[in-house]
């Protein structure tokens, strides 16, 4: 037990086993502060209260119902949508999964729990919830046996924009459920909207810098280690913004042995939200009509200008398609480019408003012959290798050439296939060597005499 | 005779951790961690083509020591999944007749990439090492399906520990990153690189000077692999090594490549010139003004009227300028491809 122990990463060793154990994040509904663990206790609470007075009033019915004529039917009644499910929302790695499970402990149920690396289907929802929260005949008899409590994690990643056919299971769920439902998300989804409108929702905030660093040096402490100063460890929450998970891991490392992590160098990277920036180039290339408007709304967004313009880069061919406009917004954007690096160089902030005119509205406004693409554009990310797809004869070099040496496909044709045929074609015994080191048949030999 | 490897780059290959070129500070981390037995998810940073999967994998094969046949698994997340793959993850999603509702009898999308590749591997229990390591390549290709590992580290991190690898931290999630331990793998020093490039060196008997060694490590732009090729095509007639042979095999990539880039701009095909341009830059670790001097000596070969001669070098010239105080090469060189294109009616 103990050997499994020692097995197990930090951040799930120090998984709050209950409320007493861990620091309560504090939290709003609607507005108010909330003390998350008093709300999440009174909801589960009161909706076993409130659930067997249904099903006692439902067995009414359908006791009545069975004697009554058709028109005297009465419908069954179900409880509210706000009773029988609540939303937590909040930032990673700040407690949310943890205090659904230690509440489930301090209660003593059993969490069913499904989440984003589930099957995404309908189906296979309904299969794995269906098992325990439709079958209330078997239920109201086995009362000795443990409540349970579903967990609905990482709602958000579940759904992604196709699988609509989840949310009206899940709101059929909330229907229908016996058992209280928590669902647990980091973010809003437009996707979602139907089923947030309808149940509770709890903002849950990181947790306070002394909280953190409180539950940081208790996990040192534990672990026997020393030697770290409380500067350090300030500087590790502080990195961490709020995310214990992320506080621990980092201590984890420092504890292997290994020197400070790369604090530093970490708090320079960027991690803007991508949803934020899709939406942001849409409106760019989409919506904006004058200059004003591009700069409205590259001041009104957090992202990174740093950042934002190789975006803009990225995606310009995507909006425009004749070669005038392309060559009038490339003009501005690598006139940008240029002042950018001047600004950097030289420290000219002065000339950064130029820089801001002329990678947005500059580049948009370029557009005057491409017809304006109205409907969904695919936004991509900033990067200049994307994987192809190889033809069969590729592939079967490839299979040949992984049997002596692993190399990945897009490695084999950027990098590994010019330079093999570049030694076969310096001599006929170069050519024979690799073909017969490989093992090549004729059809691969080909393809190391580049054209 | 038979048994001698042909391929330098796969010759010299390291095959533990202490072999790895440089990277001290690195490299003891993760003997530390081996040492200890135990470390959370990790998430490995660093541009392409410096050794990230190869200090992934040997530290993976030495941490699981004599059981890491069964216990590790390296997955490409940008490369797509196979017909086969992709067939049993559609037989997973279908969604059966007999269920009353809108989406009855049809398939519906589900995080393919984990179902196949992920949980089969995660799931399965560990033999005999403390716990198995699964090594996901290029993670940030993933996307939106990254969501699809967030409790997957953590339900199944006790059996099996992940090592993340990319090459841009902004493309990770927020959650992913915080499960993991974030490593930034640097690029190797050039001190350590004329180590391994003068054992090399020896061994196959070249003689080649300290120069020499810098602009290897400078084309190359410190991928070691890549250096390697270089080194051997220089050698294929000589065993000593000037920076003239260096520059003459670093020329016999260039050729066909830049001819190839040429011929779609005369098409003033833009995206596709764009594409070949930012392959050649990414695998040749050319700057922009590289690119330009080369674009500029093939142009001189073709039979072009003086007028239109002269409008070509002036766009050169004027990308050239741009790109002295610019920032970002792929910009530079996106200019002047859709300068081209536009002009390639007169081409
Ligand atoms: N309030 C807390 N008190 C003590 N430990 C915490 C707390 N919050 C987080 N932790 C630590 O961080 C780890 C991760 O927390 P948890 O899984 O609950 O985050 P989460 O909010 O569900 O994140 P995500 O949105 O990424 O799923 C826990 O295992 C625990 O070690
Ligand atoms: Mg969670």
């Amino acid at each position: 037990m103990a050997e499994t122990k020692a097995k197990l990463p930090w951040i799930e060793k120090y998984r709050p086993k209950s409320l007493k154990d861990m620091a309560i994040p504090s939290a709003k509904s609607s507005g108010h502060k909330v003390n998350l663990a008093e709300e999440l206790t009174n909801f589960v609470r009161n909706f076993f209260i409130e659930i067997k007075k249904i099903n006692e009033i439902n067995k009414e019915i359908r006791n009545h119902n069975r004697n009554a004529t058709e028109k005297d039917q009465k419908e069954e009644i179900r409880l509210s949508f706000e009773k029988s499910a609540i939303l937590l929302e909040g930032k990673p790695g700040i407690g949310k999964t943890s205090i659904v499970y230690a509440l489930a402990n301090d209660l003593n149920m059993d969490v069913i729990e499904t989440n984003a690396s589930d099957t995404r289907t309908r189906d296979a929802l309904e299969r794995k919830l269906n098992e325990t929260t439709k079958s209330r005949g078997i239920m109201d008899f086995a009362k000795e046996s443990r409540q349970k409590l579903i967990l609905i994690d990482e709602v958000d990643g579940i759904y992604g924009t196709k699988d609509r056919g989840a949310v009206p299971t899940i709101l059929n769920l909330i229907e229908t459920t016996q058992f209280p439902i928590i669902l647990c998300s980091n973010e809003f989804k437009q996707g979602l909207q139907s089923l947030y409108q309808k149940i509770k929702k709890v903002e849950v905030q990181p947790l306070s810098k002394l909280e953190a660093i409180k539950i940081a040096s208790r996990v040192l402490k534990n672990e026997k280690i020393s030697g770290i100063s409380s500067g350090e460890i300030e500087a590790i929450v502080e990195k961490n913004g709020g995310d214990l998970r992320a506080v621990i891991n980092d201590l984890q490392a420092i504890a292997k042995g290994s020197d400070f992590p790369d604090v530093v160098l970490l708090n320079n990277l960027h991690r803007d939200s991508i949803e934020e920036i899709f939406s942001l180039i849409r409106e760019l290339f989409q919506d904006v009509k004058t200059l004003k408007e591009a700069r409205n709304l590259t001041d009104r967004s957090d992202v990174d200008y740093n950042f934002l313009y190789k975006w803009v880069s990225e995606n310009l061919p995507s909006f425009m398609h004749v070669n005038s406009d392309l060559a009038n917004a490339w003009e501005n954007l690598s006139l940008a480019d240029e002042i950018f690096g001047r600004i950097r160089k030289n420290m000219y902030w002065g000339l950064l408003p130029y820089f801001y005119d002329l990678f947005a509205g500059g580049v948009t406004l370029s557009k005057k012959e491409s017809d304006s693409r109205k409907g969904f554009v695919r936004i991509k990310n900033p990067q200049y290798f994307s994987s192809t797809t190889l033809n069969s004869a590729e592939k079967s070099l490839l299979e040949k050439i992984n049997r002596k040496y692993n190399i990945p496909q897009d490695e084999l044709m950027q990098d590994f296939l010019p330079f093999l045929q570049v030694l076969s074609s310096s001599s006929r015994k170069h050519q024979k060597i690799i073909s017969d080191w490989f093992e090549l048949d004729t059809k691969e030999k080909k393809m190391l005499k580049s054209d | 005779m038979i048994n001698e490897i042909p391929i330098w780059r796969i010759k010299y290959l390291p095959y533990n951790l202490d072999q790895i070129c440089g990277r001290e500070q690195l490299r003891n981390r993760l003997k530390g961690i081996i040492e200890k037995a135990n470390f959370p998810h990790m998430l490995f940073v660093g541009t392409e083509g410096i050794g990230k999967t190869t200090i992934a994998s040997l530290f993976a094969r030495e941490f699981l020591g004599k059981y890491y046949d069964a216990n590790l698994k390296i997955i490409h997340a940008n490369v797509p999944l196979t017909e086969e793959e992709r067939a049993q993850a559609r037989s997973d999603a279908y969604v059966s007749t007999t269920k009353i509702g809108s989406i009855a009898g049809k398939t519906v999308t589900m995080p393919a990439f984990v179902q196949v590749k992920v949980k089969p591997f995660v799931q399965v229990k560990v033999m005999d090492a403390p716990f198995k390591i699964l090594i996901v390549k290029n993670f940030d290709a993933l996307g939106k399906n990254q969501q699809g590992f967030r409790r997957l580290m953590e339900t199944y991190g006790s059996n099996c520990r992940m090592i993340l690898i990319t090459t841009k931290i902004s493309g990770v999630i927020d959650p992913i990153v915080s499960r993991c331990q974030v490593f930034l793998v640097p690029q190797v020093d050039l001190t350590s690189f004329g180590k391994l490039i003068t054992s090399i060196a020896k061994k196959e008997s070249l003689i080649l000077d300290e120069k020499t060694i810098e602009v290897l490590y400078k084309a190359s732009g410190g991928k070691i692999s890549k250096a390697i090729d270089f080194l051997q095509l220089s050698t294929i007639s000589n065993k000593t090594v000037t920076l003239n042979d260096i520059y003459i095999s670093l020329q016999k990539f260039q050729k066909g490549i830049v001819r190839s880039l040429l011929l779609v701009i005369f098409k003033g095909d833009f995206k596709k010139a764009r594409e070949i341009s930012r392959n050649i830059l990414a695998t040749y670790k050319y700057s922009a003004q590289e690119l330009f001097t080369y674009l500029l000596l093939e142009l001189h070969k073709l039979p072009l009227s003086t007028n239109v001669r002269a409008s070509v070098i002036n766009m050169i010239a004027e990308a050239d300028i741009r790109a002295i105080d610019g920032q970002d090469n792929d910009i530079q060189v996106s200019n002047l491809l859709s300068k081209l294109c536009l002009y390639s009616e007169y081409l």
